[in-house]
């Protein structure tokens, strides 16, 4: 489904190439892909409307730059327009500071609070976290079990009704002790009054320098109204998206990112607690619509559209190397989930073992990490990777060698599903020779 | 549940019905924009020759002809077109996944042109109705949990599923309060052994209920816990046995397999799909991909107190075609609502 809506898209921008003047029809038909794949990213409806009729506008008035082609044009504004929608990504920075977190049930606040004392504990930050939410059972248990696993202190009172005590107490004794506090709060939507109120009051004790609302990349039309109110309650500084390594792709966090005039600061990725990233927009973009890289596309638009990224004939003619590997991921980090990469390419009906597909991307950057301490010949030929180049590319790239032998079993894994996919092609192959030698229409 | 897009269908049917009475107009005229119309009483003028043909295509002469012989009106499809795509944008407003507005938006469009439509006859009605139509097309029939535990075998097995966040053990609480209040004896699986606080967390929901609950430690094999609970039910004559599994996305294929193998293991009745109703166009791919692996039997959708648009109801619904067993409503577990498709429906066209 949304495979074909990045296809479509393609098209539509394959159509523009070539011409030298705009053509209204064209630029619909891409405005109308664009909006499609926009409105089932989640994107808000009314952005998405009103991203369309600028995107248009501009296309058909402003004359293209000397020396630039039509669809480097549009495709330029089309860029233009996307970054604007998106905001800035959110600043992070590395002093002390009190962070607030606030948003939906379920949306992962309290793992993400677990995941930023992490990140700001690797950046050499003394890190507390309290636990605000005296309402669902077990969240201090949570939180508790999620700091101890990487030693930062946890302040909670299980059992204590009113989340404002909790709140002082916890500041005022970590306050001395810890430059980043960061608090959890209890999951709350917009209509519970109550609910708003305390994390009103949560806010003017702790006079947080950040309050960051967290949303689940899932979130639909209501992340608007959502954000708003939230933003009216406590002033939202930035957005969080988490569960991006699902197939959600986020668009509720750009209406989010509209409504409170903020940034995305951190996207969550994934279960554990390393798994969280900054925002890149450029990655975010290309997520929403289902393509490739936009702004490599803006940058090369006067090549071909998708011969890039991955050398497909390359791969089915049998040569697939760590080299090829290694841009795949790179493409990947642009792109996001594996399996709509594969998909868009022309393989068919091909089926891929699900093994393959399962890596996380920080697995994917330790990756690119081990490749890196490779050398050419290594990368060409991964067979001559023997036990004692394993110690070396592993002590090269700081990881374990038992991390580099687990890339090299990955890339087995996606060697031997391309070599599966050959086997079909020749197969097909043989076929026709076969009929020619049993005596076909031959002369 | 429904609020906002109740009031905007409500619009929306007054804006059909208009451009339809419009099209009355039109009828003996050559065509006119639509808008230009309105004030056109439809007369019968009985001077244009009618050709004789019988197909029900919305063409002029058709038109004409149908008008003066029947006095009905054909409906073609540019009267209906702007209602349409408004139509279509209060659906996707509303959380209604993209793939699914479409085919909402088909089946009206089918449904409508080249319908009769006598003069005297409302409007309002052929809109009502089809609108009705495609809507309990897509949302199905509900589901009674009572009466199915009722008649069959004790214990009844019932499987939660879903994704991260979306509420399972929380609905788990809720069902197994609401069950215990219509005289069924629960226990409860704690299933989810992998996030942190889980367990816990179903515990004290259990302990609040005088539920009871097995459990294992954090980090063992949910499967060997289900299959536990479900020992106890049989050895203690319970009636239900509630299995709450780890949150788990549908890419995750070692996280899919363990789902398989719990499913296997404890030979569910019911496997439940929890998802939430904020949900928006992932909610099918999602609610898809579950589906394939371990099966749905019914849906619960969490969270219909956030003032909800009521779209995913109606996107899950289409995807799985299994029906809606509960929409949880707040905090409490007294929050938990059965849900019926017919009357959500007449509430929505305002019956």
């Amino acid at each position: 489904m949304l495979e074909t809506l990045g296809n479509s898209l393609k098209d539509a921008v394959k159509k523009l190439s070539g011409k030298t003047v705009i053509d209204r029809a064209a630029v619909d038909e891409l405005v109308r892909d664009l909006q499609r794949a926009l409105l089932s990213a989640d994107v808000n409806v009314k952005l998405v409307m009103q991203l369309s009729q600028s995107i248009k506008k501009r296309a058909l008035e402003e004359e293209p730059p000397k020396g630039m082609g039509v669809r480097a044009h549009v495709l330029r504004i089309v860029y233009q327009e996307l970054v604007r929608l998106m905001g800035r990504p959110g600043e992070v920075s590395l002093e002390p500071q009190t962070i607030l977190m606030a948003g939906l049930q379920g949306s992962g606040k309290t793992t993400t609070a677990a995941k930023l004392a992490r990140y700001f504990q690797r950046k050499g930050l003394r890190t507390g976290v309290i636990c605000a939410d005296t309402f669902r059972p077990g969240a201090y248990d949570q939180l508790k079990t999620l700091c101890d696993r990487i030693s930062v202190p946890c302040f909670g009172k299980p059992g204590e009704p009113d989340a404002l005590a909790i709140v002082r107490e916890g500041l005022s004794a970590f306050r001395r002790q810890y430059e980043v506090i960061i608090i959890d709060t209890q999951g709350r939507h917009a209509l519970e009054e109550n609910l708003i109120e305390e994390i009103i009051q949560i806010n003017e004790i702790a006079h947080p320098d950040h309050r960051w609302l967290v949303i689940d990349a899932a979130l639909g039309q209501q992340a608007s109204e959502q954000a708003r109110r939230f933003h009216e309650a406590i002033g939202i500084d930035g957005v969080i998206v988490t569960k991006m390594d699902g197939t959600a792709k986020g668009g509720g966090a750009l209406s989010a990112v509209a409504e409170t005039r903020s940034g995305i600061v951190f996207i969550g990725s994934g279960e554990t607690i390393e798994d969280l990233e900054r925002f890149d927009p450029d990655g975010f973009i290309s997520r929403l619509l289902g393509m490739g890289d936009l702004k490599a596309l803006v940058e090369r638009a006067e090549e071909a559209v998708s011969t890039d990224e991955i050398d497909v004939n390359a791969m089915l003619k049998g040569k697939f190397t760590l080299r090829d590997m290694y841009k795949q991921l790179e493409a990947l980090n642009r792109m996001g989930p594996l399996k709509q990469i594969m998909s868009m390419l022309p393989l068919g009906g091909m089926q891929i073992p699900d093994d393959a597909y399962d890596i996380t991307s920080t697995k994917m950057q330790r990756y690119r990490v081990i490749m890196d301490s490779m050398t050419p010949s290594e990368l060409d030929d991964p067979s001559i990777i023997g036990s004692s180049r394993v110690q070396r590319i592993a002590r090269g790239a700081g990881v374990a060698p038992e991390d580099v032998r687990e890339l090299i079993k990955y890339y087995k894994i996606m060697q031997r599903a391309l070599k599966g996919m050959r086997g079909m092609d020749s197969g097909r192959f043989n076929m026709q020779r076969m009929m020619k030698k049993f005596g076909g229409p031959g002369k | 549940m429904f609020d906002s897009l109740k009031k905007k269908l409500q619009n929306i049917r007054t804006k059909f019905a208009s451009n339809i009475e419009e099209a009355a107009g039109v009828g003996v005229e050559p065509p006119q924009p639509p808008g230009k119309a309105e004030a056109a009483a439809p007369l019968a003028r009985p001077e244009s020759p009618a050709v004789l043909e019988e197909r029900e295509k919305p063409t002029l002469i058709n038109r004409v002809k149908v008008f003066v012989r029947e006095r009905e009106i054909l409906i073609q499809e540019k009267d209906i077109e702007e209602p349409l795509s408004e139509l279509e944008m209060v659906l996707l407003e509303n959380d209604v996944a993209l793939p699914v507005t479409d085919e909402i938006i088909s089946r009206m469009r089918a449904e409508l042109v080249g319908r009769h439509r006598r003069i005297g006859d409302s409007v309002d009605d052929l809109v009502v109705s089809t609108l009705r139509s495609a809507l309990c097309g897509v949302l199905g029939e509900g589901f009674d949990l009572l009466r199915y535990v009722e008649e069959h075998e004790r214990p009844v097995k019932i499987l939660f599923t879903g994704v991260n966040g979306t509420g399972k053990t929380t609905t788990v609480a809720k069902v197994g309060h609401y069950l215990q209040k219509n005289g069924f004896s629960v226990v409860i699986g704690a299933g989810d052994t992998f996030r942190a606080g889980a367990i816990e967390q179903i515990v004290t929901h259990a302990d609040r209920l005088g539920i009871r609950v097995v459990r294992h430690q954090p980090g063992a094999d949910p499967s060997a816990v289900l299959f536990d609970a479900v020992q106890y039910a049989k050895a203690h004559n319970i009636d239900v046995v509630l299995a709450d599994t780890a949150g788990r996305f549908h890419n995750r294929a070692n996280l899919m397999n363990q789902l398989e193998k719990i499913r296997r293991v404890m030979k569910p009745d019911l496997v439940v799909y929890v998802d939430e109703a904020v949900a928006g166009n992932d909610a099918v791919i999602r609610a898809d991909e579950f589906n394939r692996t371990v099966g749905t039997d019914a849906v619960v959708l969490t969270k219909a107190d956030m003032d909800p648009r009521g779209g995913a109801a109606i996107s899950i619904a289409h995807t799985v075609g299994k029906p809606i067993l509960f929409l949880g409503t707040g905090q409490g577990y007294d929050d938990i609502m059965p849900f019926e498709p017919r009357a959500v429906v007449d509430e929505l066209l305002g019956r």
